[in-house]
């Protein structure tokens, strides 16, 4: 039966989502796929995520500025023409990249490159738009972060594991002095032909490709490309008193290098989310946490690092010291040598390439996964990483969890901090 | 018409040298009988701010710039209250009479236009 099942899954990899072909436009890689959905989608992809930024929060700062006024049409004017023509504007922000997002009917797309395009090339930035409308979204930003315990423990946990680089902050700290020329600055530093990639759904490649071509060719081709030092990890302890949400622990191990198969097997194996709705699952961890608690398992991976932890949120402190004691447990059982039974290790390989696979089933999936790889100029599909998964041995397997394990965990404790358990209390 | 950046002729007057030339002393004496630079005041701190452009210009002058303005006005009022003039040394000299809230409130009107003109929109199929 699981042979059936991989076999099944490999079929799905053949003939799953992928940009067919990446075409170099004028210095800028554009790639596009269209399986006839009736809307299309064009992402500008930049690399200047949080890790490259010169200033911290300035990356955040940008996020917030994508659609006000530029040298072509005025913020308002971008909002209501883009209302007229029915279309949805997002800007996203990663450690890695930042995206300028546009979702529109089909046969409009002349106008969105448009839009998208003058932002890239002839925004403003004025200091009244900054002070009016970014510095309040960055600070509603900042607040809705801090209120929420899981991001402020992922947040926390990205800087004690690699400090500088990815371990900046997404956010802007609300004590952030950025002043409208950083933010410009930091622009034009990172809005290169070099540094960007245009992605497309639902529109052909050629007419992208020309738009694209149409539009960017006053951006410069090249510049000094952001510039990151190699990501290390460090790893640490760290607690936070916070009033609101559940009581969260994040005990989470990092490695460097490019994201290994074997993590995203590990990460599968221990994550107790079930495949049938309403049932246990038969995770190692999922049998022994308490019922007021829950385990999820975070798998972050980047371009030269990845940061692998286990989630454990409760109602109370106790339930929560509870359940990451369990974790923790299930987690060295699985690294140690033959710790993995051969069935359980197969059914994880099978979880965490279909994982993989329907990763870029949606829109964003495709964009986020994929995109970077468009970016990095290497093959746009997740071809290699079930090769990847399907070459994995139980000895590889608890190897790279054993090493992942020797590492100085990262610990990060957000809610009650008198009474969440320390390291040492979870068995670490 | 009556709006705080009225019509003017002074564009008219500077492409014309002639002009310019004859109407450049009436101006610069009319300014100084005007009396403003003899309370350490500007031209643009004259402009009517009851309004909605101008306090929004005014409120995106840069710190300093708006530090300044209400510097100006505190000792302007003090003038005021003491029935004279700034003593002469204290007067604003003409080359720092600069016109330094118009591009602001020229900018606060072409947003109000726009905004106005997008409100009232007609939308016709192509």
């Amino acid at each position: 039966m699981l042979a059936s099942t991989t076999r099944s899954v490999s079929r799905l990899a053949r003939s799953s989502r992928t940009f067919a072909t990446v075409v170099d436009s004028a210095g800028v890689k554009v790639a596009a796929v269209d399986y006839g959905q009736p809307t299309s989608a064009v992402t500008f992809l930049v690399k200047g995520g949080s890790r490259f930024e010169t200033k911290p929060g300035v990356a955040h700062a940008l996020k917030n500025f994508a659609f006000k006024s530029t040298g072509k049409r005025s913020a308002l004017g971008t909002v209501r023409e883009s209302e007229l023509y029915g279309g949805v504007l997002s800007s996203t922000l990663s450690r890695e990249h930042l995206a300028l997002t546009a979702e529109f009917l089909r046969g409009d797309e002349e106008f969105f490159v448009d839009v998208l395009s003058s932002f890239i090339t002839s925004a403003k930035y004025t200091r009244h738009e900054f002070e009016e409308f970014v510095l309040p979204s960055l600070e509603a930003d900042s607040l809705a972060a801090q209120a929420d315990p899981l991001t402020r423990a992922l947040e926390l946990a990205h800087t004690l594991a690699f400090r500088s680089g990815l371990g900046s902050s997404l956010f802007a700290s609300p004590h952030a002095h950025l002043t409208h020329q950083d933010i410009q600055s930091y622009a034009s530093s990172i809005f290169t032909k070099g540094n960007l990639a245009v992605l497309g759904t639902g529109i052909d490649q050629a007419t992208l490709s020309k738009l694209v071509e149409k539009s960017l060719a006053s951006l410069s081709a090249s510049g000094a490309a952001p510039s990151t030092t190699p990501s290390s990890y460090f790893g640490g302890e760290s607690r936070l008193e916070n009033a609101h949400g559940p009581q969260t622990v994040f005990i989470g191990f990092g490695a460097t290098g490019v994201p290994s198969a074997e993590l995203a097997a590990l990460s599968a194996h221990l994550s107790s989310t079930p495949s049938v709705k309403w049932s246990q699952g038969t995770s190692p961890v999922s049998a022994g946490i308490p019922e007021d608690a829950s385990v999820q398992t975070v798998l972050l991976p980047y371009s030269d690092a990845a940061l692998f932890g286990l989630i454990v949120q409760g109602a109370t402190p106790e339930a929560v010291k509870e359940a990451a004691k369990v974790a923790v447990k299930a987690l060295k059982e699985a690294a140690a040598p033959g710790g993995i039974k051969n069935e359980d290790f197969g059914k994880a390989v099978s979880k965490a390439k279909f994982q993989a696979a329907s990763a870029i089933d949606s829109r964003d999936g495709l964009f986020s996964v994929l995109g970077a790889k468009v970016l990095a100029g290497s093959q746009a599909s997740v071809d290699s990483t079930l090769t990847a998964l399907d070459k994995l041995t139980p000895s590889a397997f608890s190897k790279t969890s054993s090493t992942l394990l020797k590492a100085k965990p990262t610990f990060v404790a957000v809610g009650d901090a008198n009474a969440l358990p320390f390291p040492d209390e979870v068995g670490l | 018409m009556f709006g705080p950046l009225g019509y003017s002729l002074a564009p008219t007057v500077r492409s014309s040298r002639t002009l310019h030339k004859y109407l450049k002393p009436v101006a610069d004496w009319y300014a100084n009988l005007a009396g403003y630079r003899k309370m350490g005041l500007k031209y643009d701190d004259l402009l009517v701010e009851e309004n909605d452009e101008v306090e929004k210009a005014i409120s995106r002058l840069p710190a300093r710039e708006q530090y300044d303005r209400a510097f100006r006005f505190k000792v302007a009022s003090q003038c005021s209250v003491q029935h004279g003039p700034l003593p002469k040394e204290k007067w604003l000299p003409a080359s720092e009479d600069k016109r330094y809230l118009k591009p602001y409130v020229q900018e606060a009107i072409a947003e109000a236009e726009e905004r106005a003109a997008w409100d009232t929109m007609e939308v016709s199929r192509k």
